[in-house]
């Protein structure tokens, strides 16, 4: 089970104490101009101004190791046969595979993009419990049905990741061979997802009137949301956002 | 079927966000019409989880396994929340395992999500099509094929827009004939998945047919 998210939510850092409506609007804005960014020349610049970030929250290298693995391997998956296909220029050839210098560049430009939009949205979203990050996106005026479907997704997928483990143990014991496709398998498994849908539909009827007792869809004046902004947070917001459109002035000049 | 950060221009980006926008819009539109629509959100949202999780369960195909990507089954239970519920779970997905990315939320939810409101279209028109007995064996075949045709219409179709997406932007210089023939290769070759996935929406639906009728009542003719 993942629970790998928030696992460094409580650390002490100033990313930490950055307040979360802000630190939401900046890091996302920068995280779009990184999407931007199309010259090679303005990567080294990326690097940097994500290292330093990355630094400041005091997250751990091996966390971020570790959360960038697997999709970087899916990223190379898709983006591996560029070097090869695309570009004139030949830097290196065995029999008819040819490596090219446009599609080596492009292939950089399209991992190190990657890494660095990867590697903030882990400062953004690592530093700080989820509960906080949603209030925050309310804050923000995310749709209210959308901002209580997340917050309860979030807190059930956990529970039926459970149920999920405990039903294929289930099933192994006695004796259901999961390396086999047959129709018979196929069934048993589309009985697993369905109990697993049948379960957390009676579950949410539950949940559902439990919220209702305790006040839900009651209209109350808006609650106070317990953010307060201080100057220095509006400073750093400031920063990454001259930050960012730096990127946007830059790719567009150079463009 | 995510398309990762750095792969897509601004451009297609946009278009995404644009598009993801109007349908959610669209569907909180929708939700909010009905007499309650709180009374959805919790449901909706455990429904939601399920299928995040259900989408962990490996189906054995020889050498290897694939996973489910269940968006037809999920248009077909959970109607006009499936968009929603689609742009949530890929949300979490991007940032609890890094699946997909925040930048390509917009396009993956389009992807995933509009064929899954076009699956829940086409098995609600199987169902009107279908006689209201529910001992006569045409009712069975006939809502077993809509099911069928949900589950593979949602992934052969989200795949066509994944790879069309990937190949047509990616900056590799490409001739147009060579483009549409390796769209097209690639959706082909993902025909066996597309009908995995519909043999499984069939089974699945089957059982909650038979164990929880009501779960499926949302499109039922009264």
């Amino acid at each position: 089970m993942d629970l790998g998210l928030e696992q460094f939510a409580y650390l002490d850092s100033p990313i930490h104490r950055w307040e979360a409506r802000t630190r939401l609007v900046g890091l996302l804005a920068l995280i779009f101009a990184f999407s931007f960014v199309q010259q090679m020349a303005l990567l080294p610049m990326m690097g940097l101004v994500t290292a330093v970030l990355f630094l400041l929250s005091r997250l751990p290298i091996t966390f971020w190791f570790n959360r960038l693995r697997y999709p970087g391997i899916f990223l190379l998956a898709v983006a591996v046969l560029l070097p090869f296909f695309s570009g004139q220029t030949v830097l290196w050839q065995l029999g008819p595979l040819a490596l090219r210098q446009e599609g080596l560049l492009e292939f950089l430009l399209i991992f190190v993009k990657f890494v660095c939009i990867l590697t903030i949205s882990l400062v953004l979203f690592g530093a700080a419990p989820f509960l906080t990050t949603i209030k925050a996106m309310r804050a923000l005026r995310l749709p209210p049905i959308l901002a209580d479907m997340l917050l309860l997704t979030y807190r059930y997928i956990f529970e039926l990741g459970h149920d999920l483990r405990t039903m294929e143990r289930a099933m192994r014991l006695r004796g259901f061979a999961a390396g086999r496709l047959s129709a018979r398998g196929a069934r048993a498994l589309a009985a697993v997802a369905g109990t697993l849908l049948v379960r957390s539909y009676e579950q949410s009827e539950r949940v559902y009137q439990a919220m209702v007792l305790r006040g839900y869809g009651q209209t109350v004046a808006r609650p106070a949301d317990g953010f307060m902004t201080t100057g220095r947070d509006w400073a750093a917001l400031t920063a990454v956002l001259l930050v960012a459109l730096g990127f946007v002035l830059a790719e567009a000049m150079l463009g | 079927m995510h398309i990762p950060d750095g792969i897509l221009p601004t451009s297609v980006l946009v278009g995404g966000y644009a598009v993801t926008g109007v349908a959610t819009w669209l569907s909180l539109r929708k939700i909010n019409q009905q007499a309650n629509p709180q009374a959805g959100v919790p449901k909706a949202a455990l429904l939601t989880a399920a299928f995040f999780v259900a989408s962990w369960i490996h189906i054995p195909v020889p050498p290897t396994s694939v996973h489910l990507v269940l968006n037809g089954l999920l248009g077909v239970v959970l109607g006009y929340y499936a968009f929603p519920a689609i742009l949530i779970g890929l949300f979490l997905q991007a940032i609890m395992f890094q699946h997909g990315g925040l930048t390509t939320l917009g396009v993956n939810a389009a992807m995933m999500g509009i064929p899954a409101l076009l699956a829940y279209g086409l098995f609600r028109l199987g169902l009107r099509l279908a006689p209201a007995d529910p001992a006569s064996p045409k009712q069975r075949t006939i809502i077993g094929a809509a099911a069928f045709v949900a589950g593979a219409v949602g992934l052969a179709l989200a795949a066509f827009i994944a790879f069309s997406l990937l190949i047509t932007t990616i900056p590799a210089t490409l001739a147009v004939e060579m483009e549409r023939a390796a769209v097209t290769a690639l959706t082909l070759a993902h025909l066996p998945l597309a009908l995995i996935e519909g043999v499984f929406t069939v089974f699945v639906v089957a059982f909650l047919l038979r164990v929880k009728p009501e779960m499926m009542a949302n499109g039922r003719k009264r």
